[in-house]
Parts: C-alpha cells; structure tokens; sequence
C-alpha cells in the first residue's frame, strides 16, 4: 500500500503516521502503514468528523474526529481522495466543506491580491514617474525661492546682454517700456520685477528668462504692424515667467533625481541645477501645455491691460504663413491653426472690453528702429 | 542507500554508502571525497528552466551534482560550505519538507526539489526569502544548519515561536505566521528580535541555533578595510 495521508494523534510521532486513507459509503477507513501500528486500521463514520482547511498554504484537507486512543487529525492533500471524500460525505458535512474551500479560496485571492497590489502599486509608480512627472515637477519648481530663480535667470540675462548691441534710449524702448508699465500694472503681487531690454539683431524672436529677465529683438518689432501685436508677443512672454517655465524645463530636463532632492529639500540638488543653468537656458524649449497656458493667460492680460488682443492673433498667424524656417520666435513657437483657433475661440468667450490705444505712434517706433 | 553523520557537532560530514547503480544528489561543491567507482556529474534538477530559476529565486546553485555508482558500489564523503550540524531525515511519500535555500545538502534519487514561492511578508520578513524549496517524494534527505539543528515536535493545533533567520526546514502540515517580537513596534526592534515565526502545529520544525545574518554582522566588524 502506499500512504496517501497523514495521521496525527498522541500515539504518533510528531511528523505524523503515514496512512492509506479509504472512501467508503459510510466513513474513512483508516489504514496505517505497517512500521508505524501495525498495519492496523480504523473506521470512522461521516457522523463523527469535522472538516477544515490547514497546512502550510491552507490547502490540504483537515479531519478530525475523537478516536478512542485520543484526537486524531488527518491531513490529506491528495486531489482524488478530497475529491471522492466530499461526494460521498452527507449533507451535514457539506457545509464545513464549503467553508473550507472558501478559506482555500480566501487564502489564495489574498495571496493573488497582495502581490497584485505590491504589482499594481509599482507599476503605477514606474508609470507616474514617467508620464505623469509634471506633479513632482510642480512641486519642485514650488520650492524653488524666487531670489534663486532670478539670481540664475540674471546672470544668464547680463551674459547674454554683454555680447549683444543692446538700444539703450529711443521710441523702441519707450514703447517696450510702456507696455510692460501697462501689463504688471494689472499683476501688482507678482514677485518679479519685469526688464525688457531691446536687442538690435534682424532675428525675429523675443523670450524670457526665469526671474523676469525679457529681450525683444529688433527684428521682431520690424515685422510688426502694430504695438498691439508685439505686446501680444510680450505678453507671452511675460506669461512664461510668471507660470515658471522656464524653472518647469530646467528642473525636467535635469531629471526626476533634482525634483526628488529638490522635493526632500536637498540644497546640494539646487547647487548642482545653478551650475548647469547657463548651459540650460538658452536651449530651454517650452512644451506645448507651456505654449498654450502662455497664450491663454497672455491673452487675458492683455484683456486686463485694455491693450487689443487681436492684435496677438494677427501677428502669430502673420508669422505662420510667410517665411516659416526663417523665423526664430516660430522656431521655438511653433504655429499651428489650432493655435490661433484656440485663441480665437477664447478671445470670443471673454468680456468684451473697447481697447485704450497706446501713446506712441507706432509708425514712428518703427522708423527709429 | 545508507548514510551516517561522521563527526557529529560543528563540522561534521555525511558518509553515503552507494550500491552499484545507486544515485544520489548533492548540492555543488559538497562532495569532500569518493570511492573510485564513484562518477561525479552535474545535472539541472527540474530542467533548465527549473534549474534557472532555482538559480536565479532561491540563490541555490543552479547545478546540483549527482554522485552515480557507475563501475560498482562505493562510498562519498559530503560536508557542506558552512560550520554547522547535519541531519538525515526519511521521507515516506507522504511528508512534504519545505527546506531554507541554504538548508539542503544532499538527497536520494528518488525526492523531488522545487522551488517555491512563498507570499508577501513571510518572503519579505521571515527572513528565508521570497523562494524556498519544497522537498516531497520518498527516501533519504540530508539538511544542513549553521549551528546546531534542533528538531521541534508540535501536536495539532500547538504553537511555537521561532525567531526569523533560524528556520531550516518545517513540514507542509504546519503553518506559520509572521510577527513583531513584541506588541510594540519600537520594542520589536530594541529588543533584537524585530519579527518572528508563530509556528502551528501539527509537524516538525527543525531550526538552527546561529543566525547566518547575524553572524555576518558581528563578524564584519573584525573584517580589516583595505584602502
């Protein structure tokens, strides 16, 4: 014979006597192997057993009953035999047979659950690491102090200046001057402090450094053909310093390990970023979430300012159709119909406000130029 | 088959007679010395896949080696890599051992080793790992400790309490669940135990009396830092 089951009892060693165990009509027949007691046997009836589940992973079948030599406990493991065991036992065992395949179960889809999770839990964070970083870049970027985000946007700012033939004095820089005074007069707790610097270069392109720090190009008030249309590009501008940006790219191109050490407060993390920034910000490219709040909030400055922000429709759509590759500001604005669409549509969704023109001429502006 | 711990104590060795075109398997790199006869192969238990994994779960080797009485009977002396007792143990067929990665040293032919994965916190806190091994099937299994083996006897429904790190080999009859030391988080850790095994009854669990973790611990500090 060979056991298919294991005994326990007081008689028995504590590894348990192997045993053959037999499904009859009315009971187990119990036979144990030959060194252990004899080759002896025992009937027990359905009546006198109860049924559970144990072992090591719940899955074997615990029986008990009340032998006469003292408790006796079964454990069987064997498929066919629990198989046979649970058709030919009667109803009143059927319930405890229920109950132990649902602990079976239980124990299992925990153990499924569990790792499920721990699975769950680890992807999600490998994912949102990946894809959904813009939180933790928010969070970083937040922490940032704005002294530290104008001390690097400033150096960057009088380097840049120093190679550049910078108009210091003329209607260009007035006008510039007086549609900044106009916008941050409408942003009065804004923690920047605006300069616009005028730059004498045919590049038709203006952009901002973090912190504040703006430069028109010549070029760009060239091609202009109202104040309105520059300030629209100022506007943006101004926008993308006061969202952070710039600070948004940086930290994102630096990687998730900055955010992380700029999330926990780890100074050294910002000391390394400062050092990489003069590299960094010249190349900074704003993503398209960055483009698009940039225009919608320029535009409602612009709204707030009274100053026509059609006027920042027509020049982007002007940029878009005529000499495409050649245009700087569209090399890092890409125009796109949707763009204006967008703008277009929110322009029409906002309170209509009749603009107050500006003070200079802007023909004039243009022939000092 | 029959074998016999020669030098009982901390560094014993097993002795395993083998009738011609008897077999055994043994961890590799157990085998200390052999009867002529004797051919020495290796062989991936469970096939490639289940040898990689073993490899690669358990950190067992991924080759145990066979010792095969090709050319007549003969003897081969096993010890294992650790200081540490060595029990023999008879499975019947029936008795299934679940045996630490380190525990197992050699076997009869006829058992059969997996690997098996073991859930969440006791992987993560019993202190055997994630993957153990399950030994079933009938004839002669030989386990090895660091330290010394105790074997703990438990009737249905009887609890004990071993601390993590010194479990070799328990029955499959037997469950266990993980916890603190103590009802107090800090306490469970001050008190140097942090988690233990509450082991249930009915089965045998054997443990060893030294902790290979700790042991490392203590013994780092003697470790000279090369520059």
């Amino acid at each position: 014979m060979s056991p298919n089951a294991l005994c326990f009892g007081d008689e028995f060693s504590a590894a348990g006597a192997p045993c053959l165990v037999q499904v009859e009509e009315h009971g187990l027949t119990v036979t144990f192997a030959s060194d252990a007691a004899d080759g002896q046997s025992e009937s027990v009836p359905f009546s006198s057993l109860t049924v559970s589940a144990g072992g090591l992973d719940h899955d074997q079948l615990v029986v008990k009953w009340a032998g006469q030599k003292g408790e006796r406990t079964l454990y069987l493991k064997n498929p066919d035999i629990i198989r046979a065991f649970r058709q030919a036992a009667p109803d009143q065992l059927s319930h405890s047979f229920e109950q132990a395949a649902e602990r079976v179960r239980q124990v299992r889809h925990r153990g499924q659950l569990v790792w499920g999770l721990v699975g769950g839990v680890f992807l999600a964070t490998v994912l949102g690491l990946w894809f959904q970083s813009d939180l933790l870049v928010e969070i970083a970027v937040s922490r940032i102090p704005v002294e530290w985000e104008q001390k690097l946007g400033e150096s960057a700012y009088r380097d840049f200046l120093s190679h550049q033939d910078v108009m210091k004095e003329g209607p260009a820089v007035a006008a510039l001057r007086e549609m900044t005074q106009r916008m941050t007069a409408q942003i009065p707790d804004s923690p920047y402090k605006f300069e616009v610097t005028v730059v004498k270069s045919d590049v038709v392109n203006a952009f901002a450094l973090p912190g504040g720090y703006v430069v028109v190009f010549t070029g760009l008030m060239k091609k202009a053909e109202s104040g309105e249309e520059v300030a629209g590009v100022l506007s943006h501008e101004l926008n993308h310093v006061l969202q952070r940006h710039g600070l948004e790219r940086i930290v994102k191109s630096l990687g998730i390990m900055t955010v992380a050490a700029i999330v926990l407060g780890n100074q050294q993390g910002l000391v390394g970023m400062m050092k990489q920034l003069g590299v960094e910000l010249f190349t900074l490219k704003f993503g398209r979430e960055q483009e698009t709040e940039a225009d919608l909030s320029g535009l409602q400055l612009l709204q707030r300012a009274k100053i026509d922000p059609s006027g920042m429709i027509t020049f982007f759509e002007r940029l878009s159709e005529k000499d495409q590759g050649r245009m700087g500001w569209l090399s890092t604005h890409p125009m796109s119909a949707a763009r204006a669409d967008r703008l277009k549509a929110e322009l029409a969704a906002l309170p209509k406000k009749s603009p107050e023109p500006f003070t200079f001429d802007w023909k004039q502006v243009q022939a000092g130029l | 088959m029959k074998s016999e711990v020669l030098y009982p104590g901390a560094f014993p060795m097993v002795r395993v007679d083998l009738a011609a075109g008897e077999n055994i398997k043994a961890e590799s790199g157990a085998m200390v010395a052999c009867s002529p006869t004797i051919d020495i192969e290796s062989k991936m238990e469970g096939g490639f896949l289940g040898a990689l994994s073993r490899k690669f779960l358990t950190g067992e080797k991924f080759f145990f080696q066979t010792l095969r009485a090709s050319r007549g009977p003969g003897e081969a002396l096993l010890a294992p890599t650790v200081p540490g007792e060595i029990v023999i143990l008879e499975l019947d067929g029936v008795n299934e051992y679940m045996v630490q990665k380190d525990g197992f040293l050699a076997g009869a032919d006829t058992i059969v080793i997996e690997s098996k994965m073991q859930g969440l916190s006791r992987g993560l806190l019993g202190g055997e790992g994630f993957f153990i091994l399950k030994i079933s099937g009938k004839g002669t299994l030989v386990l090895n400790s660091f330290g010394a083996i105790h074997k703990i006897e438990l009737k249905p429904d009887q609890e004990y309490i071993v601390d993590n790190s010194h479990l070799v080999a328990w029955s499959s009859t037997t469950s266990y669940n993980i916890e603190k030391a103590t009802s107090g988080w800090v306490a469970s850790f001050t008190s140097g135990e942090g988690f233990v095994c509450r082991f249930r009854g009915p089965g045998l669990v054997y443990i060893q009396s030294r902790n290979p973790g700790s042991f490392g611990a203590w013994i780092r500090q003697f470790i000279p830092v090369s520059e």
